[in-house]
């Protein structure tokens, strides 16, 4: 259950924001339609004020009640069973990882398989290996598991990045505007100021000087971009080939990479995905807790050590090794662990070995053993216990 | 599952609250539409230059208020469910690990290691059997591999395929080719094989067949006695269904998928491949390892210790991974609870106990040295280095 603690909190938090976003926006459409139809009550009631009233009067206001209520009652019923289908989602998530805990063993590896399975879909999604992921989440039947639609989102608003077209990006941050806000998002003042950079590099400086005077001071309402909306206003002044700092930077190409990043950065916040991937986290972890020193001196690599086998053994390289309070042994000859089972033996070399091993070799050789790293032979009785706490 | 459990009641709360919403949404606003309904066709016998009645005025009146009151207490309504919505994302927060990053270190598997570690997971789709996903990885991520990495896999991946759609010939050729290899490594695969044939048999009603070929069990039935009693026993059943049977969890479809795992472990062996995927070792190891870690780290923080993390060496804590990740020898001096090093080895006393050489130095008193776990004294000298390793 730790494990699944410290490894499932998005899978259960990103189905919830889309929920509680879907509720936003149902909020919106059921409060206008409900203004929609008080309004048009009003306008019936204002005509049966001064009477007599002909019944030709008012049936105009009557349709246009019946009318409203209508659309609110079709419009409410959308909104709530979408709602409704994103808490189904949120449940299909937790059922999901309730499975962790199954009495069967044989469904216990099934699920940690999926586990895997997507945290690999994951690592593609962040990597930017969508169809990869599509792949593997549709092979391995967890779709519904995996943020794949999200991805699928901000993968549109990226590649137009890349093609410096700023419209998806703009309108993500206006659909996001208030989670945005709340975390001081500055990533619609930067593309703002892309695209004023453009115009200069277009040279089209009336353009960007109407454009400026239109988005930034909006942006800048607390004084806070004060200093950069200077330095940007002082770009009008310079050419693009400029060898001048800051103002070569602010005409670097790169910032446009600089913006993908910082969307994608924002994006995972927002959705209170963390920076790194659960995969990234977790072979972290365990590359750390197999490492040993003797994964890295030639002779000693074992071939079922996953940090011995290349590459993981590069990548564990960075990474602090296993902590070791308490032996634990294991014999050079057998590969089986020593234990009181199989008491470790020295030999007259200084070389130590499991008993079962050293008798079994014995038995085959008139009580003689040879050590298979010196190659020295000796009498299996030589071998002395060692106690090893 | 605890956690599970507290964010499944207030999913399940919500779900309740949406349930009556939509009830009372959809049974008050029709209410209210056959109300002005009724109206309107009351209205409309009467001719257009008719006087609205008193009684008709009061009706009209009447129902207007009830419609706006109605329209507004949906529209709270919906508004109140939020409350739910947000008690969801609070029992994720208090129940999951919001950020499971603290004790990894950010970057590493960025730049060249990104490919290395798309390599790791190609192997470990390869060796699934999962080509196609495999060489989908090879091209979004533009990995360079070369062809002799894949070669031993796709031989596997044609007979895996095959038991995937149930047709265990090829495995079952494979394996019996290869019958004296696989029963020194003590596999039981070709019986495996042979169990499933059986029953799928049986399943099929093909009664006569699956007598026939329970033949083959004979080679396997003093290693497999009581697995090879029950099939047989299976044949009791045949005329009313095995799924009824004392014996229908034989029939588990897992077991197709249990096969596919242990033909893929196997085949892996007799090529010189890891009998486990490397990655798949790393991140069970991780899952283990990963809560104890954030945990220490979490209790550092309270205690405002920092930088011990950062230091490359060791974890700063021991996590057991049980007897079978044991790839090494490790041996630790139980006096200084450290692990010992070439420059600080192991050295045995003449009783037999093992510590290390800066123990036995401090522990070292004059010329004289006592045991720390028996009464024996001796001289430092007495003391040898030994070598576990
Ligand atoms: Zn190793
Ligand atoms: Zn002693």
């Amino acid at each position: 259950m730790a494990d699944v603690k410290a490894l499932e909190y998005s899978t259960m938090k990103v189905p919830y924001e889309i929920l509680n976003k879907k509720f936003r926006a149902a909020q919106k459409v059921i409060d206008r339609e409900v203004s929609l139809v008080v309004s048009a009550t009003n306008d019936l009631t204002n005509s049966l004020g001064t009477v007599p009233v002909k019944v030709g009067e008012i049936t105009g206001f009557l349709d246009g009640v019946v009318q409203k209520l209508q659309s609110l009652k079709r419009k409410s019923e959308e909104c709530l069973s979408q709602e409704e289908s994103c808490l189904r989602h949120c449940r299909a998530r937790l059922d999901h990882i309730k499975e962790h805990a199954d009495e069967r063993k044989s469904a216990v590896i099934l699920w940690k398989k999926k586990r895997l399975d997507r945290m690999l879909v994951d690592h593609c999604l962040r990597s930017g290996y969508y169809e990869t992921a599509i792949k593997l989440a549709k092979d391995s039947e967890i779709e519904e598991y995996v943020d794949i639609d999200l991805f699928l989102v901000s993968r549109k608003v990226e590649e137009s990045l890349l093609r410096r077209e700023i419209g998806p990006c703009l309108a993500w941050c206006y659909e996001n505007k208030s989670k945005l806000r709340k975390f001081k998002s500055n990533l619609e003042f930067n593309v703002r100021m892309q695209e004023f950079v453009e115009l200069v590099r277009r040279g089209d400086k009336m353009e960007a000087v109407r454009y400026a005077r239109k988005h930034f001071p909006p942006a800048n309402v607390d004084g806070t971009m004060t200093k950069e909306i200077q330095r940007a206003m002082a770009l009008l002044a310079f050419k693009p080939g400029t060898s001048c700092s800051p103002y070569r930077e602010l005409f670097d190409l790169e910032r446009w990479g600089q913006l993908v990043m910082q969307f994608r950065r924002e994006n995972f916040q927002l959705h209170q995905l963390n920076d790194q991937s659960a995969l990234a986290v977790t072979l972290q972890a365990g590359l750390s807790a197999l490492k040993t020193p003797h994964c890295y001196q030639a002779g000693h690599k074992s071939p079922e050590c996953p940090v011995c086998s290349h590459p993981l053994n590069i990548l564990g390289r960075p990474l602090p090794y296993a902590h070791c309070a308490q032996s634990r042994l294991v014999c050079p000859m057998s590969g089986h662990i020593m234990n009181e089972n199989n008491p470790p033996m020295v030999l007259p070399n200084g070389y130590v070995y499991g008993e079962n091993a050293l008798r079994g070799m014995a038995n085959e050789n008139d009580g003689r053993v040879t050590c298979p790293k010196t190659k020295e032979i000796f009498r299996v009785d030589q071998a002395d216990k060692v106690y090893v706490m | 599952m605890d956690a599970c459990l507290s964010v499944e009641r207030e999913q399940e709360r919500l779900s309740k609250k949406y349930n009556s919403l939509k009830e009372h949404a959809d049974s008050s606003l029709t209410e209210l539409i056959n109300q002005i309904s009724n109206i309107q066709e009351e209205l409309s016998k009467a001719s257009k230059d008719d006087e609205v009645s008193p009684l008709q005025l009061h009706l009209l009146n009447q129902s207007s208020r009830k419609v706006k009151d109605t329209v507004s207490k949906i529209a709270t309504e919906h508004k109140e469910l939020h409350g739910g919505i947000s008690k969801i994302g609070k029992a994720v927060d208090r129940n999951f690990v919001i950020d499971n990053t603290t004790c990894s270190q950010p970057g590493v598997f960025d730049g060249e290691n990104a490919s290395l570690l798309n390599e790791v997971l190609c192997e470990h789709l390869f060796r699934q059997g999962r080509l196609d996903i495999a060489e989908q990885l090879i091209e979004e991520g533009n990995l360079q591999l070369d062809d002799s990495r894949k070669e031993p896999f796709t031989e596997l991946n044609r007979i895996l395929e095959a038991c995937r759609e149930r047709n265990l010939d090829p495995a079952l050729q494979w394996a019996q080719s290869r019958h004296m290899e696989l029963k020194v490594r003590g596999s039981s695969l070709e019986f495996r094989l042979h169990k499933l044939k059986f029953l799928d048999l049986l399943k099929e009603g093909q009664h006569k067949e699956a007598l026939e070929y329970s033949k083959h069990f004979a080679r396997f039935a003093s290693d497999h006695t009581k697995d090879v009693q029950q099939l047989m026993a299976c044949l009791l059943y045949s005329r009313t269904g095995i799924g009824n049977s004392p014996y229908a969890s034989l029939l588990d479809p897992v077991h197709w998928l249990d096969i596919c795992d242990v033909f893929a472990r196997d085949a892996c062996a007799l090529l010189g491949l890891s009998l486990e995927s490397p990655l798949q070792v790393c991140i069970t190891a991780g899952c283990v390892a990963l809560p104890s870690l954030l945990q220490i780290r979490q209790v550092m923080q309270q205690r405002q210790v920092t930088g011990v993390w950062t230091s490359k060496e060791e974890l700063p804590v021991e996590v057991d991974l049980g007897p079978q990740y044991r790839y090494h020898s490790l041996f630790a001096c139980p006096i200084l609870r450290q692990q010992c090093t070439d420059s600080n080895p192991p050295v045995r006393l003449s009783c037999g106990h093992v510590i290390s050489r800066d123990a036995l130095n401090k522990l070292t008193n004059g010329n004289k040295v006592k045991c720390p776990y028996c009464p024996l004294e001796m001289t430092p000298s007495d003391a040898r280095q030994i070598n576990f390793y």
